[in-house]
């Protein structure tokens, strides 16, 4: 199978055996562990196995697999053909010889770290996939598409980037668009029955994780932040039913703590927020530094988080168009930071922290991508008002600097404490 | 360059500013720009003065990173430290200041700078090709014409329109024959004077003053060249410089490659030929505009074909030696376009190619001196 999707299969080795042991290193030494988590430590574990096995299934089976960096892509569509669909590599220093050859050394990591894994054949999902879906978010991930495409075809949806009538009007047309293009894939036509399956499919997950995210408000919080982190991680590519059934477990399993007053840390310790760029797997760096560091992470403000999973589309539609408007409707709710004024974003920030109640955020953005770093003045600005301290943290994907980031959320987490 | 017209300039600088305030005294209103996509015909067709807004020197950006992040392009930097230091006169008399969403850097920074004027943002599409985004950016102009006509009371007629197309067309056409001089072989001017004029006259109020001015420099030149004068040796390497904008106070790069021996013949940038287009006078004016404006090929534009286009023209038509591709730092439109600019300027034509990365202050300027100066070697071959 793995020849057959063209992996590089020594380097492709190397790299299970490095994550394995940064996974033993970082997941299995966390004390007091939900049970339901075994689901989700098997599923990683079987993340370059097991998983690939059931997309090539589905492939064999006349199904397409659709490859997405971001979560603007309107998955309801991809079900509504039978098309599954998965988040590509995006989260490891992989391939970076590969890929500074082809873009600048200051490019963000995240977009460094899909074309390495593309040049250096080491992402089996974006082998696997038979359409891959990019966006125009930002300036690196508009540019590097254009690059991308020569290596895997790549079909660009046009984002825009305010929230006005006619800009809903252009997202109306790229996401009917993009309803041509899966149909044009897979042969299928998308029909009411289909699309208000996908759109059930995707809310159902959506659910199970804003009910994991409404527990991680108890006090003490019934579960890590690495573990709810690793959560929304992993609904980017498994089995969404599965998946689904397995998230609403573990919350059995976490209600049944919060009842019981069980939590994963003591109470009095330092509760963050998260805010900021999208930590794809295997980027558990800075969740991992806070939560060594004696905090415990309690929502993530990111598209790998609450962004994601926040908004639901509506299910009422009759008709096809009423449910792409729907869709249209739930997904410029979307408050990435690529978009201009955003005050909904900090508006959600002083929310969450209220909700989950924060003793500080933690602003986190990859290095080099503008519209988080830029964004992040007018949040610090707007979290002091309230009173809520920031700590700003820029990195990459690289571990030079954890000494150095460990030393600083150490010390924010001190003065909080006081 | 000719004192003269050096002299020319600097005194119509000085009295363009008490000219500005004058005319804003008497009333009229002050529109600042700082992007070529901002169509300042709705200015001019409005009776307003468009002014270009400082952003091209190194000054104000220690000021701009108490707020902005260090790590941005120094021109989103510098023109955010001039209005928050209250630094350009131009910002200072402008009564609403026009922004967009070209890049990431630029779309954040205008949210803050909205704090210190007035500020409306056109929103850029961000592809050429789309079935939609010609009509999505006529209604932007659109919109940024109703805004202009509440901010100075006057209703922009079509005639109104048309007459200040007429003038601006005018004026890029004076600034054409002026970026045309270097054209012959060898040119009569340097890089760095073509970039004097053009950054000095683009503060000008007064079109008129600035085509009649601009026409009588490049008869002067002309002059110069027919006797066979010029600043550089015959031999001298012509130079394309393609990518960023550049003003006065970053200009560096085309310091160094000419004080190394080389003539820059050519700017395929926004300050540089990608503003000299026509737009076309039949039209409806407003759909004439629109058109016009977001055929400019910026990296912004994904995918950006109109660079290639234009680099193919110009590399033909001034007889370039070599290319140097300018990015500012941490601009990753130009920075990631490169790759492409690259691949096509090599593979079609051959040329050497040189991407140089860095921002308006000195401190790489001897790292950039030794890597130009290998360059050249390269290009001469």
């Amino acid at each position: 199978m793995w020849t057959e999707l063209g992996l590089n299969l020594e380097a492709h080795d190397e790299l299970l055996a490095v994550l394995g042991n940064a996974y033993k290193d970082i997941y299995m030494k966390q004390e007091n562990r939900p049970k339901g988590m075994q689901y989700l430590d098997f599923v990683i574990s079987e993340a370059h196995g097991l998983r690939i096995e059931e997309l090539m299934e589905t492939k064999r089976k006349g199904n397409k697999v659709v490859g997405t960096f971001c979560v603007y892509v309107p998955e309801e569509l991809i079900l509504a053909v039978g098309g599954t669909c998965v988040g590509l590599c995006a989260g490891a220093e992989i391939g970076i010889d590969e890929a500074e050859k082809v873009l600048p050394r200051n490019t963000c990591a995240l977009i460094k770290s899909f074309m390495g894994f593309k040049l250096a054949g080491l992402c089996p999902y974006i082998q696997a996939s038979d359409l891959v879906v990019g966006e125009t978010t930002c300036d690196g991930k508009k540019k590097a598409y254009e690059i991308l495409n020569d290596y895997k075809e790549t079909y660009v949806m046009e984002i825009p980037q305010m929230k006005t009538e006619r800009d809903r009007a252009l997202w109306r047309g790229e996401i009917v668009q993009f309803k041509e293009k899966v149909e044009q894939l897979t042969g299928r036509k998308v029909t009411v029955e289909t699309l208000r399956q996908g759109i059930k499919i995707a809310n159902a997950t959506r659910r199970a994780l804003q009910r994991l995210s409404g527990l991680r408000k108890a006090t003490p919080t019934p579960i890590s932040g690495l573990d709810a982190l690793l959560v929304n991680q992993i609904a980017f590519y498994d089995d969404p039913l599965r998946f689904t059934k397995s998230v609403n477990d573990l919350c059995d399993e976490l209600e049944d703590r919060v009842k019981k007053g069980i939590g994963v840390t003591k109470n009095g310790t330092p509760r963050i927020l998260v805010s900021g760029s999208p930590m794809a797997v295997p980027n558990w760096k800075v969740p991992y530094i806070i939560e060594t560091s004696g905090a415990v992470v309690v929502a993530e403000e990111s598209c790998v988080g609450e962004r994601s999973t926040r908004d639901l589309v509506k299910e009422d539609g009759k008709t096809l168009d009423e449910m792409i408007d729907a869709i249209t409707d739930r997904y410029m709710k979307i408050d990435c930071a690529c978009f201009t004024p955003n005050v909904e974003r900090t508006d959600h920030i002083l929310e969450l922290a209220k909700d989950f109640k924060a003793d500080g955020v933690v602003h986190y953005s990859i290095q080099f991508c503008t519209p988080y770093t830029v964004e992040a003045h007018k949040v610090e600005k707007a979290l002091q008002q309230k009173g809520i301290p920031m700590l700003r943290i820029e990195t990459d994907y690289g571990m030079e600097d954890m000494g150095q980031l460990k030393t600083r959320i150490e010390a924010f987490l001190e003065m909080l404490r006081k | 360059m000719d004192i003269v017209i050096l002299n020319r300039l600097q005194q119509l600088s000085e009295r363009n500013l008490l000219d500005i305030a004058q005319a804003k005294r008497e009333g009229r209103k002050v529109i600042g720009f700082y992007c070529l996509y901002s169509p300042i015909e709705i200015a001019v067709a409005a009776g307003a003065i468009p002014v270009s807004l400082c952003g091209t020197r190194n000054d104000p950006i220690e000021a701009a990173e108490k707020v902005l992040p260090r790590n941005l392009c120094p021109l989103i930097k510098s023109s955010y430290g001039y209005a928050a230091t209250d630094t350009c006169p131009y910002f200072r008399f402008s009564d609403l200041v026009v922004g967009e969403t070209t890049c990431d850097g630029k779309k954040k920074m205008f949210e803050l700078l909205a704090e210190f004027r007035p500020t409306h943002i056109l929103q850029l599409p961000q592809t050429q090709e789309s079935d939609g985004a010609l009509s999505f950016w006529y209604n932007e102009v659109k919109k940024f014409k109703e805004r202009v006509e509440k901010e100075t009371g006057v209703i922009i007629t079509d005639e109104r329109l048309s007459h200040a197309i007429q003038l601006t067309n005018q004026e890029r056409k004076a600034k054409q024959s002026l970026m045309d001089l270097p054209k012959r072989n060898p040119s009569p001017i340097s890089g760095l004077e073509l970039l004097t004029i053009l950054f000095k006259t683009g503060f000008f109020m007064d079109k008129r003053a600035k085509i009649t001015l601009i026409n009588e420099i490049v008869e002067e030149i002309q002059k110069r060249a027919d006797q066979g004068e010029g600043p550089f040796d015959p031999k001298a390497p012509r130079i394309l410089l393609t990518g960023v904008p550049v003003g006065l106070g970053s200009e560096k790069v085309i310091r160094l490659i000419e004080k190394a021996g080389a003539n820059v013949v050519c700017f395929e940038n926004c300050t540089g030929y990608r503003s000299v287009f026509t737009i076309d006078e039949k039209k409806e004016p407003l759909q004439a505009i629109a058109e016009k404006y977001l055929a400019i090929p910026c990296s912004v534009m994904s995918p950006n074909p109109g660079r290639i286009e234009l680099l193919t023209e110009l590399i033909k038509e001034f007889s370039v030696d070599g290319v140097v591709d300018l990015t500012w730092q941490a601009c990753h439109t130009y920075n990631i376009e490169s790759y492409n600019i690259e691949t096509f300027i090599t593979e079609k034509f051959g040329l050497p190619f040189l991407h140089l990365e860095t921002d308006y202050s000195e401190s790489d300027t001897e790292q950039l001196r030794v890597r130009i100066e290998a360059f050249l070697e390269m290009v001469k071959g």
